[in-house]
Formats: structure tokens, sequence, C-alpha cells
């Protein structure tokens, strides 16, 4: 894995760790990883809950800084940023789907899905709004765009997530549990759009999980173990 | 459930602040004026009791309503000599230095030292006739230094008396200028002021003679007081009513902070519910913490009340040493009613929103929040009574300009502007969104964020718009009162000074030193003759003045008099004319002389005003020997007058001046108007904090919401902008809504009152003042969205997002 070269690798952690609190109550989450994520497949994180899969998440999508080690994403060290010009690349590079509360409840799903375009201050224009038609097309939701999140179901919820993840074409996608809430049929749904994803639009697709049974969608599995990759 | 109460209540705690501000703030409000008063009554206790201390006795008529007979109280002073000591006045001209003559009261000074109650602040008290002590006030004013010569009076009576002392009078009704021995007093028996009214005794009074009564002094101050202390108590009242409206924004306030908690907390209450809790346990475990608030912001509120009114009476006492409040008791009645007022205002609020969170079932309570809309049954028959108020308000409104009815105004007003709150929830969000829609995508995300939840929204704009409506309203009305007041008073004050030289013409000398004189802006001689008028002791000056329009207030109009008629001030004259308007006198100037008409004005000084045909009629060689000045607008009056008044003196020519008096005149109201707004400040504050208070919560509430927004690249200052943007949305739609219906409610109130009240009003709207209170409310907004933008954008994303 490490081995590969600069050009196939979109994001790579080296040494990373992460501590929470102080003293007595010092929690290691991440205790030094190495991991280098391939440009168009799609990984699953897994491992037992609390092993720290969201806190590499964080560190990894540029939500949180890490305590040590470096991150980089699509050739830019996230540690060299400052606040704004984190989220910036975020905005530009990064996206996201949460395993619930995804969606804004006072826009419709079609508001929602160019939100990051419109974060960005960029005008909703054709070229945009195709895109936006085809992600729904895809994902399904095509038809429930004038909604608002209140009137869709969960997995729909989650699919118009996804959709607003993939609008800004960013360099990676990470999504948080994006299953948890839903049941199996809707689970499988989601996922073989994720899947579709990377292999349609090569997207690189990173997913942290603990079912066994979504694991199997993606191309690698990193499993965590005490804040370690086992 | 105790350890739910204590549980929540601890971690509640911080929401429950600014609702608790609130309370505080109206608690307090109420307590401090009950100190105020307080303070004042005991200052009126010493103050105007201070010529009664140390006496035994009070003598003063029988009955309440009539007064002593100067006569039959000098006897009583008189035959008691050192034991007694008389109370009263005369006004007399008084000259010092080489200022005109104006007139000041006079007043006697107890013979025994004991009973002087006057406080000696320099020199001595006067001993003998021939000797003065004057009141630092007037001394101030006047600059009257102890071994200075004043001469009062006029004529025989005029005597020129030496001060020695300088004093300070606590009373105010007996207060004077000029303080002199009981002997001197007696001189000026005959002028027409002179009167002893009440006479203060030691040891025995002997035979009272008929209508007279004698009184203990503490009863005879109390009887005194409860005159006065109406007007104490009048003050109170006003007071207590910006307390109502204080009070009522708080309630406002306060219900919806309990609302937006109960909303935050349902999952909380409906968890409860599911794992056994009934329906009563949730509630009762609600209702005692909205009592734990009420209980610890009103006995805050009252503690905070007594501090600041305590600590306002000697701020009082420093800047308006005219009214000077004693040691203030503490006002038990109004403690408690302060301390009862925040509680059950605590209580109230907290009740409609907890019956809405037993209402809703445990199930539903557990699926997101959604939007009221206007087609339940509740809001349909909202909407309902909404119009329902309006329309009855506004015929209300209709009625009561028709037959000027006070009373139905105010009914009509309450009736619509309760109608406009009903109707908020559909109305208020309306406004948000188009407001909104001005700021272009910039500001989306802020009107949807403001207009997510209607009922929301509308209570929170609530308070304010109560507020705004009032202020608009107000400052509305004062410049339409204003204005009718100034045209008024440019009709009965026509000309700023008049110098009038009644021996020798003015010289043009004089006139252009006049025009010269800082503050001047013009200045026209006015020419006449001196005239005798049947009727009239002495001649008085007969002036035409055809370019009165040039310097007169009121256009001229007062100077432009038919041939025929000749037109005279009465008050320049004192109450010593007995001619009346409509009767016909000769007036001879020389061998000439003319039937003419009397007409009536003011505001112009001793002179009669005829047309130039008239004056032609009467004279040849009409001389100048008026100087009409009208001062510039900002021009300090006392300064000018006194260069004038130099002038005058020095061209032996009289000054008549109205400047003084419009001045005063200008600033009571303008005192008025900024006490009103300033009282309603302390409402405004309050709905302020609601507005902050509501965005607070709402932030706590949304933090995942902008967790996930900061995650997909919403900067922290994109997230501060969309915060401050939402608060100025509400705050500034509260505002212009308030503006609108404040105008209105200014329109209403002047068709029935000030219309019938001053023919000559006309509808002002004060736009400068206006477009001040929409843009302080903007930034009143912004700052209310301070504290919780920096509270949102502070949590990093990643922490925002492992809350739930
Ligand atoms: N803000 C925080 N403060 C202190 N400790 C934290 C914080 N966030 C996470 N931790 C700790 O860090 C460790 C890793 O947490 P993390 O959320 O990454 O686990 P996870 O693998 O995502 O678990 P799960 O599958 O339950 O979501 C845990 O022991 C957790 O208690
Ligand atoms: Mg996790």
């Amino acid at each position: 894995m490490r081995t590969t070269t600069q050009a196939t690798v979109a994001a790579s952690a080296r040494d990373l760790t992460k501590t929470y609190g102080q003293g007595d109550a010092q929690v290691h989450a991440l205790r030094g990883i190495d991991l280098d994520l391939h440009r168009g497949r799609f990984t699953a994180i897994m491992g037992p809950s609390g092993s720290g899969k969201s806190t590499l998440m964080h560190c990894l999508a540029g939500l949180d800084h890490a305590s040590g080690g470096t991150v980089t994403v699509a050739g830019t060290d996230l540690g060299s940023l400052d606040d704004d010009a984190l989220t910036i690349f975020r905005r530009e590079h990064i996206g996201f789907v949460f395993q619930s509360f995804n969606l804004l409840p006072m826009l419709t799903a079609g508001e929602n899905i160019v939100l990051p375009l419109e974060l960005g201050g960029r005008r909703t224009d054709d070229a945009a709004r195709e895109r936006a038609h085809m992600l729904a097309d895809i994902l399904g939701v095509a038809d429930r765009l004038g909604h608002r999140p209140a009137e869709l179901s969960g997995g729909q919820q989650q699919r118009v997530a996804i959709a607003r993840a993939l609008i800004t074409q960013p360099d990676l996608l990470f999504a948080d549990e994006p299953t948890g809430n839903l049941d199996s049929t809707t689970s499988a749904e989601v996922l073989n759009h994720l899947r579709r994803s990377a292999r349609e639009l090569g997207q690189t697709i990173v997913m942290v999980t603990h079912e066994r049974d979504a694991a199997t969608y993606a191309d690698d599995v990193v499993t965590m173990q005490d804040g370690r990759i086992a | 459930m105790r350890t739910v109460f204590l549980a929540s209540l601890r971690t509640h705690t911080r929401r429950y602040v600014a609702a608790a501000i609130a309370v505080i703030v109206s608690v307090a409000f109420v307590v401090v004026i009950g100190v105020i008063t307080s303070g004042a009554r005991a200052g009126f206790m010493e103050n105007a009791g201070a010529p009664f201390r140390n006496a035994d006795h009070v003598v003063d008529a029988v009955h309440v309503d009539d007064t002593l007979d100067t006569s039959v109280a000098i006897e009583i002073v008189e035959r008691l000599g050192k034991n007694a000591s008389g109370l009263g006045l005369v006004l007399l001209p008084t000259r010092t230095g080489d200022r005109p003559a104006s007139e000041m009261t006079v007043g006697p000074i107890a013979p025994a030292e004991e009973m002087r109650w006057q406080k000696l602040i320099s020199g001595r008290f006067p001993e003998r006739t021939g000797e003065a002590a004057v009141h630092v006030w007037d001394a101030q004013a006047r600059e009257i230094a102890i071994g200075d010569r004043i001469r009062l009076g006029e004529g025989a009576t005029a005597t020129d008396l030496e001060v020695v002392g300088l004093v300070e009078s606590p009373s105010p009704t007996a207060q004077a200028s000029v303080y002199v021995t009981w002997p001197q007093f007696l001189h000026w028996r005959d002028q027409p002021s002179f009167h002893v009214s009440r006479v203060a005794v030691r040891g025995k009074v002997g035979q009272l003679p008929e209508g007279a009564a004698l009184y203990s002094p503490e009863e005879y101050v109390r009887n005194g007081q409860a005159k006065l202390s109406n007007h104490a108590d009048m003050i109170a009242l006003i007071l207590l009513v910006f307390a109502a409206i204080a009070v009522f924004v708080s309630v406002l306030v306060v219900a919806n902070t309990f609302s937006v908690l109960f909303a935050q907390r349902l999952r909380d209450f409906a968890l409860l519910r599911c794992v056994g809790a009934t329906r009563r346990q949730v509630m009762d475990s609600v209702r005692r913490e909205a009592a734990a608030v009420g209980v610890l912001a009103s006995l805050t509120g009252t503690l905070v009340g007594v501090g600041l009114g305590y600590a306002l009476i000697p701020l009082i006492n420093t800047l308006a040493p005219t009214t000077p409040m004693g040691a203030a008791e503490l006002p038990t009645p109004w403690l408690v009613g302060g301390f009862t007022v925040g509680l059950v205002v605590t209580l109230l609020a907290s009740l409609l929103p907890t019956r809405r969170v037993v209402r809703v079932s445990p199930l539903a309570a557990l699926r997101p929040d959604t939007a009221v809309d206007g087609h339940t049954a509740t809001g349909r028959v909202r909407l309902a009574l909404a119009a329902l108020l309006l329309v009855t308000g506004l015929a209300l409104l209709g009625v009561a300009m028709v037959q000027d009815s006070t009373v139905l105004m105010l009914a009509g007003g309450g009736s619509v502007f309760a109608g406009v709150l009903l109707f908020g929830p559909a109305l208020v969000p309306r406004l948000v969104r188009i407001t909104g829609a001005l700021l272009g995508p910039a500001g989306r995300l802020a009107t949807k964020n403001a207009v997510r939840n209607p009922r929301r929204t509308a209570a929170t704009t609530a308070s304010l718009l109560v507020c705004v409506t009032l202020t608009t309203a107000v400052l509305t009305g004062s410049a339409t009162t204003r204005a009718a007041v100034d045209e008024e008073r440019d009709r009965d004050h026509p000309i700023d000074v008049a110098l009038t030289s009644p021996e020798t013409p003015v010289t043009t000398d004089l006139l252009d030193q006049v025009r010269r004189t800082p503050g001047v802006e013009q200045a026209i001689p006015v020419e006449g003759a001196m005239a005798q008028v049947a009727g009239l002791d002495e001649p008085i000056l007969v002036v035409t003045a055809p370019d009165a329009e040039r310097v007169a207030r009121d256009g001229g109009s007062f100077a432009r008099v038919e041939p025929g008629k000749i037109r005279l001030d009465y008050a320049a004259f004192d109450k010593n004319l007995s001619l009346r308007p409509g009767d016909r006198v000769t007036v001879r100037v020389g061998d000439r002389r003319a039937q003419l008409q009397v007409a009536a004005g003011t505001g112009w000084g001793q002179a009669g005003v005829v047309a130039p045909a008239t004056l032609a009629q009467l004279t040849d060689a009409p001389e100048p020997h008026v100087i009409w000045v009208r001062a510039s607008a900002g021009a300090d009056p006392l300064e000018l007058v006194g260069d004038l008044a130099g002038l005058a003196n020095a061209a032996g020519a009289e000054i008549h001046d109205n400047l003084q008096a419009r001045a005063t005149e200008d600033q009571l109201l303008r005192i008025l108007t900024w006490s009103v707004l300033g009282l309603l400040g302390i409402a405004v504050v309050i709905a302020l904090i609601g507005i902050a208070n509501t965005l607070g919560l709402s932030v706590l509430e949304r933090a995942r919401e902008h967790a996930m927004l900061r995650a997909l690249g919403l900067t922290r200052r994109q997230l501060r902008r969309m915060l401050a943007t939402e608060a100025m949305l509400l705050s500034v739609v509260a505002t212009l809504l308030g503006t609108v219906i404040g105008v209105g409610f200014a329109w209403a109130g002047y068709e029935t009152v000030v219309k019938p009240a001053l023919k000559d009003a006309s509808m002002q709207v004060p736009w400068p003042s206006l477009g001040v209170v929409v843009l302080v409310a903007a930034l009143a907004g912004l700052l209310a969205a301070v504290l919780p933008a920096r509270r949102a954008a502070r949590v990093t994303p990643a922490a925002g997002l492992s809350l739930d």
C-alpha cells in the first residue's frame, strides 16, 4: 500500500495521533495511524465501537485538527491550513454523508443538494442544475426534489445527502455510518449507490461502518482496533 | 421526579438566564419606582415641613380651601413678636447692578433664631431694615454677592438693601428669592401681591381671631402633603404604566423562552412519559422549575431595584436640586408587589407552553419538530379571532375619531394591536421573507432559518413590536403636538425681543449695534408716536409696522391691523387695563385725535399697533421708537437678552422678551419626550434580551446543523453573518411593522385628542427620528446576535457533529 505513487493517492495519513482531554481523563483515540486512500476506490473503515473510526474520519476530512502526524488530501497538508482555509478546502475537495440529520430541515431536497455550491457563493448555473438532476436521477430521488426532508423516508434522505456530497465532484467523499439508521433493504440500496458512484463516476469514497455486510460493498477494508489499524 | 427536577434545573440554568434577566429588569423597575416615590414623600415631609420644625402650632384658615386673611395673620405676628414667624410673599420689581429690573419674590425672616427655617449658606441673616439675604440660586443667576446693593420696588416704596447673606430654602412652598426682616417686609404691605397666609407659633397663641384655626405642625404638614403628594402619586402612576409595559413585554419574552426551551426538551419529556411518568408528574416538575426561576429572578429583581433606587436618590438630588428627596423608608408594599408581579409573570408565562408540553403524545414528541400551519383547527380559530379583533378595533378607532373619545381610542388601539399580535405567525414570516428576498442569495439561509418556526418567529418579534409601536407613536405624537404648540406659540409670541424707547426716538446707531449683536438674525425699526389713550393713565406708544413679517414669528399677521382699529397687548399691561376688546376709544397725539376700536393680541410689548393710514391720521412725523428683534435659531436666550438689555439700558430704552419663555416651554416638551422614550427604553432592552435569548436557544438547538454546514464548507465568518442576518431580519421587520402601526396610532390619537384641543395642529411624521429608530433596531438586532453567533462559531465541526 505504502509503495504506491503519489498520483494514485487521494489522501494519506502519517503517524496520525489524536488525544482527547488531559491528565487522568486523557483518551488516546488514535495512536499513530499510517494510511493511504487510493483514488477511485471505495474504502470501508471497520472496527468495534470506540476504536477511533469517527475520530480518524474527522481528522482525514479536516473537521478536527490532529494532535500529531500529518494528513494530506489532494496534495495539501491539512495541518498547515487555518480554520477558514480548511473550511474552504472542505467545501471544494471533500463531501460528507452522515448517519442522520444530514439535511437542513427548512430547505427542499433540491435546495439541499446544491447547498455546497451556494456556500461557495457560486450561482446555481445550468451546468450545476443539470448535474444535480443527473445525480438525483442516478440516486432515484428525481421526483422528490421539491419536498422537505421531513417528507422523505430515511433512505431517501440518505440518497439526497449522497447527491449533495457528489455535486462538487469532491476528491474524497466521507460517509460516517450512512446506513446506521436504515433497515437492511434500504441499506443495500444506499450502499449500492455509493458503490456505483465509485465505479461509474470514479469517486473516492471512505465509509465508516461497523456492519460487516456494509463492508462487503467496499473495495478495501481497513480494520481499526483501539486507535490503531489492526 | 425530584432528581429529574433538580437535574434539569441544573442542566438548563444557563438557558433560563435570559428569561430571568427579563423578569429581574421588570421587577427592579417596579421596585425602583417604589423607592423613589417613598424618597420623594420623605423629602416633602422634611422640606415642606421645615418652616414649622420648631413651632408648637400653625395658624391657618379654618377650611382647607380658604386662605388666612393677611391682616389677621399680621395681627397675630405683631401680637406674639419673637414667638411667631409669618409666612408670606410679595412680588417686587428688583434691580441689581445695572441689570434691567425684573420681578422677584420677597419673603420675611423670623425674628427668633430658632424659628428661622432657611439654611444659611454664607454671611449672616438680616438683622435690621435695610438688610437682605438672597437665595443662592438667584444670587448665582444674577451674580449677586454679599455686600452688593439691590433695589426692591419702584417709586415711593422703592428701598435700597444691602445683601448680608446667602440662604437656601428647603421648602418649595415658602421659597422666596430675597428674605428681609419682618418690619422691612411690612413696608410693602400695600402692594397688591403682598400676603401672609400662615403663621408658625412657639408657645401660647392666646385668643384666635375669627376665621383662623390652630393646627399641630405634624398634622398641618401631613394635610398639606396629602394635597401635594397627589401629585407624586400621579407621577408614580404614570411610571407604573411604563412598568406595566415593561412587565407585559417580559411576559412575552419569558413565555417565548419557556416555549422554546420546552420545544427543545420535548424528547426528554416524551422519554419521561415513556418510562412511566404521568402527565401530572411532568407538569408538576415543569411548574416547579418555573416557580424556582420565578422566585430567584423576582428576589434578585427586588434586591437590584432597592439598590438602584437608593443609589438613584442622591443622583436625582444632585441633578435636580429643586425637588430634594429625603431618606426613603423601605416601601414594603412596593417590594412585595414587585416580587409578586415577577413570580406571577414567570408562572403565567410558563403556563401556556407547559400545557402544550403535556398535550403532545409521547410518540409524537419523538418525531422531529414540524412547523405549525394555519390549517390546523387552532390556527383557524386564531386567525378568525385576529380578524375579529382587527375589524372591531378599526371600527372603534373610527368611531373614536368621529366622537373624539379617548376611551374608545384606547380600546380600539388595544384591540387592533392584539389582532396584529395574533396574526403574527401568519404575518411576520411573510414580511421576513419579503425583507430577506432583498438581501439576495446571501441572506437565503438566514431568511429560511428566521421563518422556519412561524410561531416562534412571531413570538420573538412581538415584544420588540410592542416597544417600537409605542416609541413611534410617542415620537410622532410629540412631533405633531410640538408643531401645533410651536405654531400657537409663534402666534402668542410673535416678536422675540422688543426694545422700546418711549421718550426719545431710537438712533440708527442703536439699531446697528442691535443688528451686530451675536444671535440677532434680523432687527427692524418701528415707527410710532406717544399717544394718550382714553382709559389709560399714562401715554403709550402707538406704532405701525408694515414690514413686521421680516421679524415676526407669525408672519407679521399681528401687525396687520385694519384702519380704525388699535391692537393692544393685554399681557404687557398687567391687569391695570380697563379697556376691553371691542371698546371704542379716543386716541390723541398732540392735538390730533382718532376714534379707534380696541383689538387684543399678545407678544410684542407695551405698544398699540395700528394701520399706517391710522398713524398718518394721528401724526405727520412718526419717529422710530421701537426695535423689534428676531433671534437666530441657535441663539442662547439668556446671553442674547443680557446683551440687548445692556444696549437698551445705555440708550434709556426698555426691553421686553419672549425668548426665555419660549426656551422654557421648549425644554419642558423636550424633557417630557425624552423621559417617555427613556422609560420605554427599559422595555426595549427587555425585548432585545428576548431576541438574543431566542436566538441563543435556537443556536443550541441547531448545533448539529451548524456543524454540518461547517463541514460542508461554511466558514466561521459566514456562520456568524448568517446568525446576525437572522437577528437583524427579525428586529428590522418588527421595527418596520411597529413603525407603521405606531404612526397609524399616532394619527388616530391626533384625530381624537390633538385636533380637538389644538385647532391648528396638523399631523407631523418625524421621518428622521423614525429612520433612527429603524437603524437602532437593526443595530440592536446585530448586537443581540453577537453572543449567540460567537458561541456557535466557536464549536468545531467535529465537536458539533457528535452532539445529539
Ligand atoms: N470529544 C471527545 N472527548 C473525549 N473523548 C472522546 C471524544 N470523542 C471521542 N472520544 C473518545 O475517543 C475514542 C474514539 O471515539 P470514536 O468516536 O472515534 O469511536 P468510534 O470508533 O467512532 O465508535 P462508534 O462505533 O461507537 O461510533 C472513544 O474512546 C471515545 O470515548
Ligand atoms: Mg463513530
